[in-house]
């Protein structure tokens, strides 16, 4: 036994995907599992819909998870997770059940079997990791691809700026079935992560979170800016954090100071044709994000009353020894 | 029932664990213990980032006991350094500054109401004797290094008590004499031999020194004024500001004009302004050819003293005249009864270095009845005539080394000005002890003397969406009506602002234990070894499942981890 084995089984944190996975350097979905695995304890059940999250953890005969963890198809991650938990509800066991799946399986192919797990109010977390397009195929557009970007399937050119259409409101939907608790939330804020995840396992009941992951091959931004990416989202509007219950926003993360979306763009290749020079077009469609991020915050209601410790800038501060004590 | 395979190969499930993704690695992170700029900008060596750790970690005790290891008088260097530590302080480009002046001198008051005494590191007793001559700033650093070091050592000064300048030229409304006191004899206690009323030239000679001890270190200070006459006119009553001072502190008389030009930028004229001024002279002038503190003054043409000092003399009805000199004495037979002031400035000439350029036609007068020079003073070559050849100041190396004295070490106002170390401040003084201390060790042990030196951190290597911005703390300062001759007029912190001013600490180039890289890593190859970790060493790169991202080190808010390219 090497030191540093030894060592990982001394950890101070429970490890739900562990190392030796094969995700790509800086992926944020890997970095999203963990850190919800991490939250939810050892006493789960994970189900995983298709994607790079189920292919890249469970390369045969090998296995990334340290739980118990189930795959069939793209489609049904909620469909499973609902027999799961009916079948634990049987023999009187408590073990929570979580479905996963990415923007793919849920937004797209699995949103029918989700919307059942959610109207039969199942005792399930499902945890959506959005990146924003089928990155397992070959960065195909979803319904989740937010407007204007660059995926294989939306190629900017003559006749389109990218994706013609607008990313699927899918929070809205998910509130629509009145469960008791919806939130979205980011890989840049892992405290906010971690007390979502932790909110979720206690309701017993259906209970959604979608976490944004940003994706380094399919954003194309290096894999050492993946937290950066994810935090500009926040900052700019574009990916809101918000928490719902009984479909009603209970609760926001306010914006400190709103950044131009174009810091976030910028950082993405998946955006590069947003910055032609000599296209009109171009600027037309930062507009329309910024429009987009705009409408956002106001809808949100993002703006904050002042400096707040869980705001934008104040929720990631640290201190030495851990996260700030507010 | 039994399971029959019939197509397709067949494996025991096992973790992934056993497959090792480390190799995908181009570049690996590794820690890095850079200099902050506090550090780098310390004349007397401190590392501030270090104390100011062992603050946020609530272990004043240790903090003290890491600051002392560079500087042995916190208690004063706390008051009267006008610390370059916070100017190159990186918060200071977020908001303002950790108040770091404050923090030390808390730190030092703390030890000393606390009976906290100086950590000696373990070690064999050393034969050797040095010598130091000169108990101000200097030479205290000097003995308490060597004594560190475990030397016999002979400290000399030619005044019956130690401190130098400290007790002889800074004011005690800057430097209260009790706070002086005790951090002093508890330095002494530690097993320095002192020789107070030993002058050397009068009492004893270089040559003597040299003979009885293996090493001899000179911190004499510079205690004569340098010469100044205006056109070759000099007023029959002519009184150095040096002298002044000193005089006022040792019997407390001082001359009362009705109205005085002190001509001078440094501590000497500023101090001697503002006694003057406190002690009911109506009008004092201060003349100089440095500009005032302020964001439009470059920073080599600023008064040379910290602009708090500046601002209180201000409020007290010091009238300032910068950028000028004096181009004239009136005079009416010997007694002076006004000066001509011309404006001027340092300009770039025609090769480049800068001199002073004075504009005609902007002569102005002042009526005066005293002058007073303050513009500096040099070495009092008595008794070392041989080593100083007829120069204002010794033309030492930064570790005080002289050319061709062998054995002989200088440091302190005494030492000529070495590019990167300049001198002039008790905290400069403190840092050539130091060094000092260090070369003596090296020559009596026959090795070359070594220097520590870390490359510096940038602004930029940090990030920032880490740090909450923060208010710095606010001092307390006496009333202007109730300033007095011997109250201080700065105070120090609470404990409670003390411990949230070293909160605001950005730990620049250290690690800050924030399980940043912890947390952050999406491959789990970073390993956490104690709970509670205070630096770096808890966190360990497990380089079999690294994939080199750079995430950590993108994430890291100290810049503590770099990104080194994998050999091919």
């Amino acid at each position: 036994m090497t030191e540093t084995t030894d060592l990982r089984a001394k950890q101070p944190r429970f490890r739900g995907l562990e190392a030796g996975h094969r995700a790509c350097q800086g992926c944020g979905e890997a970095l999203a599992a963990r850190l919800v695995t991490e939250a939810a304890g050892p006493d789960v059940i994970l189900t995983n819909a298709t994607g790079c999250l189920e292919v890249f953890s469970t390369a045969w005969p090998q296995s990334a998870w340290r739980v118990p963890w189930l795959h069939s198809l793209f489609e049904n991650s909620a469909a499973i997770a609902s027999g799961v938990e009916a079948a634990l509800k049987a023999q009187g066991r408590r073990t929570k059940v979580i479905a996963q799946g990415g923007d793919g399986g849920t937004f797209d192919i699995g949103f029918q079997a989700l919307s059942g797990m959610l109207e039969r109010m199942h005792n399930v977390l499902y945890v959506c990791y959005d990146n924003e397009a089928y990155m397992n195929t070959g960065i195909q557009r979803s319904s989740s691809t937010p407007h204007a970007a660059m995926t294989t399937t939306s190629p900017p050119g003559k006749a389109r700026m990218g994706k013609r259409h607008m990313k699927k409101d899918l929070l809205s939907i998910i509130a629509a079935h009145h469960i008791p608790y919806a939130a979205s939330a980011s890989v840049a804020y892992p405290q906010d992560l971690r007390r979502k995840v932790r909110r979720a396992m206690e309701i017993d009941g259906p209970t959604f979170l979608l976490v944004h992951s940003p994706c380094p091959l399919g954003w194309g931004h290096d894999g050492t800016l993946t937290i950066e990416v994810a935090r500009l989202a926040v900052q700019t509007g574009l990916f809101p954090l918000v928490e719902l219950e009984r479909g009603e926003v209970a609760s926001v993360m306010p914006l400190r100071r709103p950044v131009p979306v174009a810091e976030y763009l910028q950082r993405q290749t998946r955006f590069r044709h947003l910055f032609a020079d000599g296209d009109h077009r171009a600027r037309e469609e930062r507009e329309h994000l910024q429009a987009l991020a705009d409408y956002n915050i106001e809808r949100y209601g993002l703006m904050g009353d002042g400096d707040d410790p869980f705001d934008s800038e104040g929720a990631d501060t640290i201190r030495r020894g851990g996260p700030a004590r507010t | 029932m039994p399971v029959t395979m019939t197509k397709g190969a067949f494996a025991k499930a096992g973790t992934s664990l056993a497959f090792k993704t480390g190799t995908w690695r181009s570049a690996r992170p590794v820690h890095v213990h850079a200099a902050a700029p506090c550090h780098r900008a310390c004349p007397a060596g401190e590392d501030q980032q270090a104390w100011l750790a062992r603050m946020q970690e609530g272990r004043p005790r240790e903090a003290w006991e890491s600051l002392v290891a560079a500087n042995p008088l916190p208690a004063v260097t706390g008051r009267v350094c006008p610390h370059p530590c916070e100017s190159a302080c990186n918060r200071g480009k977020l908001d303002a500054p950790i108040a770091i002046h404050a923090l030390e001198r808390w730190l030092g008051d703390e030890a000393i109401r606390n009976g906290w005494t100086y950590p000696i590191p373990t070690g064999q007793p050393r034969k050797e004797r040095v010598a130091v001559v000169g108990a101000g700033p200097a030479g205290l650093s000097a003995a308490y290094h060597l004594v560190r070091r475990h030397y016999n050592v002979v400290l000399f000064d030619s005044m019956p008590e130690a401190g130098g300048l400290l007790r002889s030229a800074i004011p005690p409304t800057r430097l209260p004499r009790d706070v002086l006191d005790k951090e002093l004899s508890r330095l002494l206690a530690l097993g320095i031999e002192f020789r107070p009323r030993t002058a050397l030239g009068r009492d004893v000679s270089l040559d003597e020194l040299r003979n009885e001890f293996d090493a001899v270190f000179l911190g004499v200070g510079a205690g004569k004024s340098r010469h100044w006459d205006v056109d070759g006119a000099v007023p029959a009553d002519l009184h150095e500001g040096l002298h002044l001072l000193k005089e006022w502190l040792q019997v407390g008389a001082l001359p009362m004009p009705k109205a005085v030009a002190i001509h001078g930028g440094g501590n000497t004229a500023v101090d001697l302004a503002r006694v003057m001024k406190r002690a009911g002279v109506p009008e004092v002038h201060l003349i100089t050819a440095s500009g005032l503190p302020g964001p439009d003054t470059e920073p080599d043409d600023v008064l040379n003293v910290v602009p708090r000092e500046f601002e209180q003399a201000v409020e007290e009805g010091v009238k300032f005249y910068p950028h000028r000199t004096i181009n004239r004495l009136i005079m009416r037979g010997s007694k002076v009864v006004g000066v001509e002031m011309v404006r001027l400035k340092k300009l770039p000439g025609a090769n480049g270095r800068k001199t002073r350029v004075a504009f005609e036609g902007t002569e102005t007068v002042l009526h005066v009845d005293m002058v007073v020079p303050a513009i500096g003073e040099v070495v009092d070559p008595a008794g070392v005539e041989a080593l100083l050849h007829g120069k204002d100041y010794f033309p030492a190396d930064r570790f005080g080394r002289l050319d061709g004295q062998a054995g002989i070490f200088v440091g302190g106002d005494a030492r000529a000005w070495v590019k990167g170390y300049p001198n002039g401040t008790v905290t400069a003084a403190v840092g050539d002890g130091r060094r000092a201390a260090e070369a003596i060790d090296a020559f009596l042990s026959g090795r070359a003397p070594v220097e520590e030196e870390r490359p510096p951190i940038p602004y930029e290597a940090l990030n920032l969406a880490y740090y909450e911005p923060s208010t710095r703390i606010e001092l307390p300062t006496l009333a202007l009506e109730r300033r007095n001759d011997s109250d201080e007029i700065e105070g120090g912190p609470t404990a409670a602002q003390a411990a949230a001013e070293a909160d605001r600490c950005f730990s620049c180039g250290n690690c800050l234990a924030c399980d940043n890289c912890w947390t952050l890593c999406p491959d789990n190859a970073v390993i956490k070894t104690v709970e509670t970790a205070s630096d770096g060493s808890h966190y360990v790169f497990d380089l079999e499942y690294c994939k080199g991202c750079g995430l950590c080190a993108h994430e890291c808010p100290c810049g503590f981890i770099a990104m080194e390219a994998e050999a091919e």
